[in-house]
């Protein structure tokens, strides 16, 4: 067993005039996540640090935290990779509720903003097919797990929170690229405005910090792509 | 949630990625030819002389020199003003009118006047 040096951010937006900076030392071995780290901090030694969690497997997307400023999952982060203090902080750019738990309303507005699901005609219960090659094409951007921290990562949605973001531009990219779907030009319209793609600058680091590899920059950038045909084209009709 | 205004950005980001392609394709071998080679005494100077240049620019009724004004220069020109626009959004005073007029303006003026002076030159005689 090692002991490592945490260092929780504390805010109460109630009680506390600011966050502040609490430190626990916490015992751990080679498989002691941050989040294990946290829950052994509210088991054993502090029941009042609050934070967001469920799966603990990568899975729900619940316990983002940034850990020495980088946006990371708990669950997926060990305490063996940090050799100095490890500060722990709630998610960036997001409005803090308490302590480590973040409010993702705006977040969640996003992702519905761009109308994420099937849309189509096809009525009856018949099994709708799909070739390998139709499926490998959106395949990659339909495994996100809304845990927020591409937009803890984006400089563009902390400067402005009403752009889309990374996750709601993949997936509105993940639905207009699967070929059950034909709601794309539903989806156009919020794509193509200043808050849409064209809200980001291929910073890149989304792409860096998302757990399950999605690569969302590339899905914002083919979004750019789509937008700017889809600008050429409205210019030819009436 | 109403259809929020279509962005003007595709016009900017077209220009800022021919300008980005130009400038990665074609000014790393013109900074080699004439920035390095040339004052390095490795180039042949006669290839530099005026009436040559001149009548390389001159030739496919003058489109070749149009072509290179735009790609060595205008086209570059609009990348940086992309970059700076956005540069000066991200120190948190850009994106209004006057940012995008002076950028994209002073883009639009000194790629004007290359290339009037392009024109110029291939019609001298």
């Amino acid at each position: 067993m090692t002991e490592y040096q945490l260092l929780v951010q504390r805010y109460d937006p109630e009680h506390d005039s600011k966050p502040q900076r609490q430190h626990y030392t916490v015992p751990g071995d080679h498989t002691t996540s941050v989040l294990d780290a946290l829950l052994y901090v509210q088991h054993q030694l502090d029941p009042t640090l609050g934070l967001r969690w469920s799966c603990r497997m990568a899975i729900c997307g619940s316990c983002g935290v940034m850990v020495n400023g980088i946006p990371k999952l708990g669950c997926k982060t060990f305490l063996r990779d940090y050799h100095t203090d490890i500060i722990i902080e709630p998610l960036a750019h997001f409005a803090v509720e308490k302590d480590l738990i973040v409010d993702m309303t705006q977040f969640l507005a996003h992702l519905s903003a761009i109308k994420p699901y099937l849309m189509n005609d096809y009525s009856g219960t018949a099994v709708h097919k799909q070739t390998p090659a139709q499926l490998a094409k959106y395949q990659q951007f339909s495994n996100c797990i809304n845990c927020g921290l591409c937009y803890s990562a984006c400089p563009q949605f902390g400067l402005n929170p009403e752009f889309l973001g990374p996750a709601a531009i993949t997936l509105a990219q993940r639905y207009n690229l699967d070929s059950r779907d034909n709601g794309k030009a539903a989806r156009m319209p919020q794509l193509n405005s200043k808050n849409g793609a064209w809200g980001c600058t291929f910073v890149g680091f989304c792409s860096d910090v998302c757990p399950k590899q999605l690569d969302p920059a590339a899905a914002v950038n083919q979004t750019k792509v789509e937008s700017a045909k889809d600008f050429i084209i409205s210019m030819f009709k009436p | 949630m109403n259809s929020p205004k279509r962005s003007d950005e595709p016009i900017w980001w077209a220009l800022f990625s021919a300008g980005g392609v130009c400038f990665a394709v074609f000014l790393p071998g013109l900074i080699l030819a004439l920035g390095i080679l040339w004052p390095l005494g490795l180039l042949n100077s006669s290839v530099l002389q005026y009436a040559q240049l001149l009548s390389l620019l001159q030739s496919g009724y003058g489109l070749t020199g149009l072509a290179f004004t735009g790609a060595v220069i205008c086209l570059p020109l609009f990348h940086a003003a992309h970059r700076i626009h956005h540069g000066l959004h991200d120190l948190k005073c850009g994106y209004r009118k006057s940012s995008k007029l002076l950028c994209y303006g002073t883009a639009a003026a000194l790629s004007m006047l290359a290339l009037y002076l392009t024109f110029h030159l291939i019609l001298a005689d």
